[in-house]
């Protein structure tokens, strides 16, 4: 047997590296990044669906209605609350992938904290989500939609696409680690991403709802989500707010809805960490 | 190096300290029971057993991907339940499925794993470039993992492991599902690695021939407890130079209860099934089958030759280890 060739000089030991949180969790982002869209085709199949909606399947369904030029531009950001929770749905795949012929062991033994695993693939379901909505939105303004432009707006708008995006990330997560293979998971993306904006207001107002299923609605955070997307871009003209709230002063329920749609977004995102910490480590 | 050095001036201590560490998994499975040792830097320690004895587990435990219900484990000083990020910090694993992201390259996974354990740019890139020329990967590094074979991908997973220059490696099961050609590559490689300043690596392996070629000393793992730990030489010397193999159909307890009564065999003996082992040691192997029909013993086949490890690992446990 060989001897033992090395040893560490007596009177050394080691200090541990105090940990780098912004460039870890720079780095993980990067690393799904490169995961999600390492073809062209990968960077291009998530534009197709919001400018399907944008340029065919709002236009079409306005054609339905008498004078339906704004019904149109209604559907359009209704589809944002459709988009985003596919999109981060199908972000929930690669956390499967990860775990059962990925590299999340070797993430899982990397100095790092481990919470910021699910903090960089977040920060990629939220790149690729504000993709497509810009997609979505200028796609329906070069068909003709008209948009309420002003900052306050726009603030109020990108704060639910931000916290809407992060809730529903947060959902993914915690799917993807407690349901063990990929077709169960798959099998849920219905009730999970689509049943909701059905409910939500996307295609028709709340008080369209029967009264029992529109109460039901308006604790949805997609609900508040497209209330605020449409106050945000559609101006006052838009109904949802006042439909979720009753209250008169618009702003105080945007307010509102945004505090619901972050305390959503809150819970969540600190549910999906110790469900990842907890499937991660027996 | 992701650990800074400094002194102490604590003197040096083991690379890894391993305390009554257990773990009894929910519905009082226990899959490791109380192990104890130390490993000293620049050695290379092994944990032999079979597949459930224990040893991946234990791995799981001192990598902190499984959380110890007892006792307590160190990796360069640093408390793998209190301190893990440190502990981490010092350490790699090459575990025993695949771990790549197999849609990256292999320069990429590489550059993953340096950026994760904090190494500078300028250092990995040197560091990655020397590694793949050393593990014979220059060639396919930038290639995507999923077009590699099954022996690249292992040796990158081991050059992965290098490129945060680790105080501690953890090898779990590295051959395993090989071919043999490409396991006695990689365990020409693995044996190099010992060359490395300091890095005490920790390997696990059901392959004797592993650990007896890899390892300075071997902990024998049995039912989650360590049953023996020694030099493979020592261990090997515990049955002394020859044993005598019989094949005895008929009431092989009554043959070894026979032998040892009449001194033809000592309590090291061992029966398993029809075979009975018996180290030679007071006497010639050749006296020892002579003695046999005078104690009405009638073997269907007798053997001798040199003790090996799965030897030692039947002696103690009652099992072979490729079992």
């Amino acid at each position: 047997m060989t001897a033992i060739t090395t040893t560490v000089p007596a009177g050394i030991t080691f200090t541990a590296p105090r940990p780098r949180r912004l460039a870890t969790w720079a780095t993980l982002a990067r690393r799904r990044f490169m995961l999600s869209a390492h073809t062209p085709r990968e960077v291009l199949a998530p534009l197709v669906t919001p400018l399907l909606f944008a340029l065919v399947i709002a236009p079409a369904l306005a054609r339905m209605i008498p004078g339906g030029a704004g019904y149109s531009t209604f559907v359009i950001v209704g589809t944002v609350g459709l988009l985003i929770p596919l999109t981060c749905t199908f972000a929930g795949i690669g956390v499967i992938v990860d775990r059962t012929g990925g590299a999340r062991r070797e993430l899982l033994a990397a100095p790092i904290p481990r919470s910021l695993i699910v903090l960089g693939n977040m920060a990629v379901a939220i790149a690729v989500s504000l993709l497509q909505v810009a997609a979505l939105i200028v796609a329906g303004w070069a068909r003709g939609s008209h948009f309420h432009v002003a900052a306050a707006g726009i603030g109020w708008f990108l704060g639910a696409v931000l916290t809407f995006t992060v809730f529903m990330y947060a959902v993914a997560e915690i799917l993807a680690n407690r349901i063990p293979t990929q077709e169960e998971y798959v099998g849920l993306t219905p009730v999970v991403a689509i049943l909701p904006w059905f409910l939500a207001g996307s295609l028709f107002p709340l008080t369209a709802l029967p009264g029992w299923l529109a109460a039901v609605a308006r604790i949805l955070p997609t609900t508040h989500t497209l209330a605020l997307l449409r106050y945000g871009v559609l101006g006052h003209g838009s109904t949802g707010l006042h439909d979720i709230w009753g209250i008169g002063s618009t702003t105080t329920a945007a307010a509102l809805s945004l505090l619901v749609l972050a305390g959503w977004a809150a819970l969540a995102t600190a549910a999906s960490i110790r469900v990842f910490k907890r499937s991660a480590v027996h | 190096m992701s650990a800074r050095l400094r002194a102490a001036g604590n003197g040096a201590r083991p690379a890894v300290e391993v305390r009554g560490l257990t773990k009894t998994y929910p519905g009082g499975i226990e899959a490791v029971r109380g192990v104890d040792f130390e490993v000293a830097p620049g050695e290379v320690f092994g944990l032999l057993g079979p597949n459930g004895a224990g040893k991946s587990t234990t791995i799981g435990m001192l990598t902190t991907t499984i959380k110890p219900s007892a006792g307590s484990a160190r990796l360069a000083g640093f408390d793998v339940v209190r301190d893990p990020l440190a502990a981490r910090s010092v350490s790699s694993v090459v575990f025993q499925e695949p771990v790549l992201d197999r849609a990256l390259s292999g320069r990429r996974n590489l550059d993953l794993h340096a950026r994760l354990w904090g190494i500078p740019p300028s250092a990995a890139a040197r560091r990655i470039a020397e590694l793949a020329r050393s593990f014979g990967l220059s060639e396919v590094i930038g290639r995507p993992v999923d077009s590699l074979s099954g022996g690249q991908r292992r040796r990158l997973e081991i050059a992965r492991a290098l490129v945060s220059e680790p105080r501690v490696l953890f090898l779990d099961e590295p051959t395993v599902g090989l071919d043999t050609r490409i396991r006695y590559e990689l365990l020409d490689l693995i044996g190099g690695l010992r060359g490395r300043t300091g890095m005490t690596t920790v390997l696990t392996t059901h392959y004797l021939d592993e650990a007896e070629r890899l390892c300075d000393r071997i902990a024998v793992m049995h039912q989650g407890a360590i049953v023996a730990l020694d030099r493979p030489a020592a261990l090997l010397a515990r049955l002394g130079t020859e044993l005598v193999e019989l094949r005895v159909e008929h009431d092989p307890a009554g043959a070894l209860a026979a032998m040892r009564a009449h001194g033809l065999a000592a309590g090291d003996a061992f029966a398993v099934g029809s075979t009975l082992t018996i180290p030679a040691r007071a006497r010639p192997a050749r006296d020892t089958i002579a003695a046999l029909p005078g104690l009405g013993i009638h073997a269907e086949a007798v053997t001798t030759r040199q003790p090996t490890l799965d030897d030692v690992y039947l002696q103690l446990t009652g099992s072979r280890l490729a079992a």
